[in-house]
């Protein structure tokens, strides 16, 4: 007799355990599987974990900004659970987003104003003040430095800025995971790791449960698909799904880079969060006194599609997957030192790679599938860590009013923001949607 | 074959106006790069390649005596395929005032790079110090210093920690084993060899980069240096991964059981003799 | 009879246990080999050199002793050997001392070298040596009139193949070089023992916490006969000098035991370490790297299982 559960979580990342953890306080007993060690071991420990507001769409930002209340709340959340691992920190650095050529900022502004997030314009002057490391002159467009203007001096000066006290980052992804796991434990959710999923079943009818590779089979009624960058070969592996998303999702390589701070200055200490569409870079402090930075994916920069198990399979030195590439790591550390002229570049690239699990549009999809009891928490696409938390109660809820009989294709759940008030259409996340123009089409979101 | 009497006959070299600080830099794969094999003796270069790390102390100890004496060049040299100018670049950005590339179509061994940096030096100018790093990260073999210096016939010293320059000459201090070491005057132009104790070598900013693009670099074929074919070759054959394999045992239990388990397998199984 | 030589390095007046396995790599029924110390107190190797090979020890030496303070002086003295003796081939350390008089003398004789071989083929003229931080394994081919090998120490057992040893002194006679003056030697700690060259080394890294804290990995190291070592981590934050450290820009190491303490293991890290032996490691992160590639692993508190190990290691003597 195969083990029977309420409801099997394929991925154990930092969206997958706050399901697990909402569906458990709401009754469900659950599995989580995950192929490596332990949770948040995948994508996740490699996000930066940014924790922002701005987003290009009002539910964008509405979202976002109830992920905030969780962060900021994090024991609370957790049930004041204990992990043996410690438990991540926020780190509230404040979040600054420059206005450039690079965001619609104006719009990112009226979005802020309808959704009621606390936020701040910024003068040139008053960055300055904030950030006295920062050049402030616009370097528009986004350039590589292949790209001889890319040297070009710079001419005009930048707007300003919209500020934002209450984001930031959290200290470490892979753990806030972690603790979610722990917390979801506690309600008795289980986490089985080390196993690969090889098949996902079916009665015909609606999904029955899970086979792994070494040939166990669990049984549930629910199945979600929160695998990251193997999301598109879960959904290849449930009948009719990959079909039925308008929508699709592929794992795409990304590359961060740590760069050290100017001399002198604390970045780790005083410095923000930074989106700067300017130079087509976000970054974040770090420890050692570094600068993160990461890519708001410009035009210019070339992407790479990869296949994610060929990618992990080169995890600790196999692959040149692993590795960052020289050339991205000039583009992405000469254009943030634009705007930090005396951050020290070493000769040495150092930093991050790994996949986001991208879709079309770079919105994420939490959804139901075609195949009834099959349900989709994918293509985070770089930008979703910050709404883990508020993911968990989305997807817990629409879970059990579909198993009850809510036609979401028909009626989209109307999905209501506890802590900020705000509902919002969970239409917006369909697999059937069309293609969302108004998004970034970025990490941006 | 060296012969005493001849070290002699070289006229000794006047210091010229300005200082003449020759760096040579190697460009290397990174050492976090994976190294593939792809031919039986080559291996795939598509990977990140930079100035080798320990030539980076090299150059910082170029720069530092340039910002000590007014009217010091500082000239990077390095001897490899046209991807090496990049290294260049980066010494370049870290402060010296111009670059020589001698262009090759393959890496040559360390006996061929020393002439081609001899003779690329002396087609240039008249070296009052050359600086190199004690080995680099690809070869590892420690001796390219040696064989530029018995080329020029100058004196060299590797393994270097701290430089002083007197008038004429530079003391150097050498490791020894165990933390000791050896106090050398050398009469300039001399080669030395630097370790990574000399100092922490800057790390560029974008303005200096930028003010690099604009610095002079040399090219030169290997092949217009008339360098005299050696008879002596160290050619590598072939390349395999090296992969070792581990037993990867988990020892679990308390800590004196673990401990007492992990002596018993280690002068066991291991055979490691622990007094 | 090709005649190899090997060259004695000494540690406080002693061969260095790690010669023998240099002499074991040049060991061949078909050759003579012949061993190169310097110094006239150095005739009273002959009986420990006896078993493994050796046919003749030759102590050079000069009218005065400071001479061979003098680097250059003393590679001299070896081309003059050499050239006397006839010897084109030549065995030494890949130490410290090895690494600046090996190339001196390859210099000077333009003469093939190889540093860190792991293994010599005098048949072929290759040997094999590892290049590109200790990822790849090189077979390189050698021609030259002279070659020169510099053996990686502890890399070769040792082998007895006795013979008869006779010592033969060479007087060198030649003079310094004024252009290369050697000021003031002076000798690293008594009691030390060479990272490069010991058979056992502890190491501690960022789980250390402070430089105080590795005192428990010298106690540990004084019960094994081992040396201690450090990551960079513990050597970037000031915790322990240079000298100690394992990796890519420290010290290359190969010793048959490697007792990695709080090093999560970086790729750095592996480059100086990865051709030891036996690896333990010991972390309080089950998924450091260095647990992947290690022989046996404790995940824990070593600050618990240090001690312990001292003190169980100290009761079994």
């Amino acid at each position: 007799m195969n083990k029977k559960y309420d409801a099997i979580i394929i991925g154990a990342g930092v969206i997958g355990c706050p399901i697990s953890y909402e569906l458990a306080k709401n009754g469900y007993k659950t599995l989580t599987v995950d192929k490596l060690a332990d949770a948040g071991m995948g994508s996740t420990a490699a996000s930066c974990a940014i924790v922002r507001a701005h987003y290009s769409t009002v539910d964008g930002v509405a979202m976002a900004y109830e992920g905030f209340k969780y962060w900021l709340d994090w024991e609370n959340y957790l049930g004041n659970v204990k992990d043996e691992k410690g438990l991540a920190r926020f780190m509230n650095t404040g979040s600054i987003l420059l206005k450039s050529q690079g965001h619609d900022w104006r719009k990112v502004k009226s979005n802020y104003d309808v959704v009621g997030v606390d936020y701040e314009e910024w003068s040139v002057e008053r960055i300055k003040e904030a950030v006295p490391v920062y050049d402030l002159h616009e370097f528009w467009p986004v350039r590589r430095p292949e790209d001889p203007k890319f040297f070009d001096p710079p001419t005009r000066m930048l707007e300003g800025a919209i500020f934002c006290p209450e984001g930031g980052y959290m200290s470490d992804p892979a753990l806030s995971a972690h603790n979610i796991m722990r917390a979801a434990e506690a309600h008795g959710s289980e986490f089985l790791f080390n196993v690969e999923v090889v098949a996902v079943r079916d009665d015909g009818n609606r999904v029955t449960g899970i086979t792994l590779k070494d040939g166990t089979q669990f049984d549930a009624p629910v199945v979600v698909n929160v695998a990251g960058p193997h999301s598109y070969k879960i959904n290849q592996m449930a009948k009719g799904v990959w079909d039925g998303c308008n929508i699709k999702t592929k794992a795409l390589r990304h590359e961060v880079m740590h760069v050290p701070s100017p001399e002198g200055y604390n970045y780790l200490e005083d410095g923000y969060h930074t989106s700067d569409g300017d130079v087509g870079c976000y970054y974040r402090p770090e420890v050692g006194n570094m600068f993160l930075i990461g890519s708001e994916d410009p035009k210019c920069d070339p992407q790479e599609w990869v296949d994610p198990d060929e990618f992990y399979a080169g995890k600790g030195g196999q692959g040149r997957d692993n590795q960052l590439t020289e050339a991205q790591y000039k583009a992405q550390s000469y254009r943030c030192a634009r705007r930090v002229p005396d951050m020290q570049i070493p000769n040495q690239p150092r930093g991050v790679v790994d996949l986001y699990d991208c879709s079309d549009d770079w919105i994420p999809i939490y959804d139901k599938t075609d195949l009834p009891g099959f349900y989709l928490a994918i293509g985070s696409s770089g930008n979703q860590y910050k709404n883990a938390p508020v993911a968990g109660v989305l997807m817990a809820e629409l879970i059990d009013k579909c198993e009850k009989g809510l036609d979401h294709d028909k009626e989209p759940l109307q999905f209501k923001l506890r802590h900020i008030g705000r509902t919002i259409d969970a239409g917006f996340f369909s697999r059937k949607r069309e293609i969302n123009y108004n998004s970034s089409f970025s990490v941006n979101g | 074959m060296f012969d005493a009497a001849l070290f002699y006959l070289r006229p000794h070299v006047i210091i010229t106006d300005p200082m003449n600080i020759y760096v040579c830099v190697k460009h290397v794969p990174d050492s976090a790069a994976t190294i593939r094999i792809v031919e039986p003796n080559q291996i795939d270069e598509n990977i990140t390649f930079l100035l080798n790390p320990y030539d980076e102390n090299a150059v910082e100890a170029a720069v530092q005596l340039k910002a000590d004496s007014d009217d010091t060049d500082v000239i990077a040299v390095t001897v490899g395929k046209p991807a090496a100018i990049d290294t260049l670049k980066s010494a370049l950005a870290m402060g010296a005032d111009r670059g020589i590339h001698v262009v090759t179509g393959y890496w040559p061994d360390s006996i061929v790079t020393a002439r081609a940096l001899q003779a690329a030096i002396i087609k240039d100018g008249l070296p009052d110090l050359i600086l190199t790093g004690k080995a680099a990260i690809d070869s590892d073999g420690y001796q390219t210093q040696f064989r530029l210096a018995a080329a020029l016939d100058i004196p060299v010293a590797t393994h270097v920690g701290s430089i002083a320059r007197n008038d004429n000459s530079v003391t150097v201090t050498c490791g020894l084993e165990a933390g000791g070491e050896q106090v050398i005057r050398m009469r300039m132009p001399c080669v030395i060899g630097t370790a990574k104790t000399l100092n922490t070598p800057r790390y560029p900013t974008l303005p200096d980069i930028i003010k690099a693009r604009k610095k002079e670099i040399r090219e030169v074929s290997i092949d217009h240096l008339a360098i005299e074919p050696p008879d002596s070759r160290m050619e590598i054959i072939a390349l395999k991964s090296a992969v070792q394999k581990r037993r990867k045992q988990m020892i679990a239990g308390s800590i004196e059981e673990s401990v007492t388990e992990l002596i018993r397998r280690l002068k066991g199984e291991a055979r490691i003799p622990l007094s | 009879m090709e005649k190899i030589a090997i060259l004695i390095e000494t540690r406080q007046g002693e061969i260095k246990p790690s010669l023998y396995g240099v002499i074991t790599a040049a060991q061949d029924a078909e050759h003579e080999l012949l061993a190169l110390a310097f110094g006239a107190d150095t005739a009273r190797f002959a009986d420990q050199l006896k078993p493994y090979g050796i046919h003749h020890l030759v102590t050079i030496t000069a009218p005065s002793a400071r001479s061979f303070s003098n680097p250059d002086n003393r590679a001299r003295a070896i081309i003059r050997a050499m050239d006397h003796f006839d010897i084109r081939t030549l065995f030494a350390l890949t130490s410290l001392a090895g690494k600046d008089l090996l190339p001196r003398i390859a210099a000077r004789l333009d003469a093939p070298l190889v540093m860190d071989c792991l293994a010599v083929n005098l048949v072929d003229s290759t040997v094999e040596k590892p290049q590109f931080s200790e990822k790849t394994i090189a077979t390189i081919r050698v021609t030259g009139h002279h070659r020169i090998f510099g053996i990686r120490p502890n890399m070769i057992e040792p082998k007895t193949m006795p013979v008869e040893t006779e010592t033969v002194v060479f007087n060198y006679q030649g003079t310094a070089d004024d252009r290369l003056e050697v000021v003031e030697t002076r000798q690293g700690k008594s009691g030390a023992i060479d990272l490069s060259e010991a058979e056992i080394i502890i190491s501690g890294g960022r789980g250390m916490k402070n430089g105080e804290n590795f005192q428990i990995l010298q106690e540990c190291a004084q019960v094994m006969g081992a040396a201690v070592g450090a990551s960079r981590v513990a050597v970037d934050n000031g915790w322990v000098p240079h000298s100690m450290q394992v990796g890519q820009t420290g010290t290359t190491v190969c010793p048959k035991l490697y007792i990695a303490c709080g090093i999560s293991g970086s790729i750095q890290h592996f480059a100086g370490m990865k051709t030891a032996g036996t690896i333990v490691c010991i972390n309080t992160d089950p998924d450091a790297a260095m647990m992947q590639q290690c022989d046996y692993g404790i995940a824990g508190d070593l600050f618990k299982i240090i001690p312990a190990l001292t003190r169980q290691l100290k009761a079994h003597r």
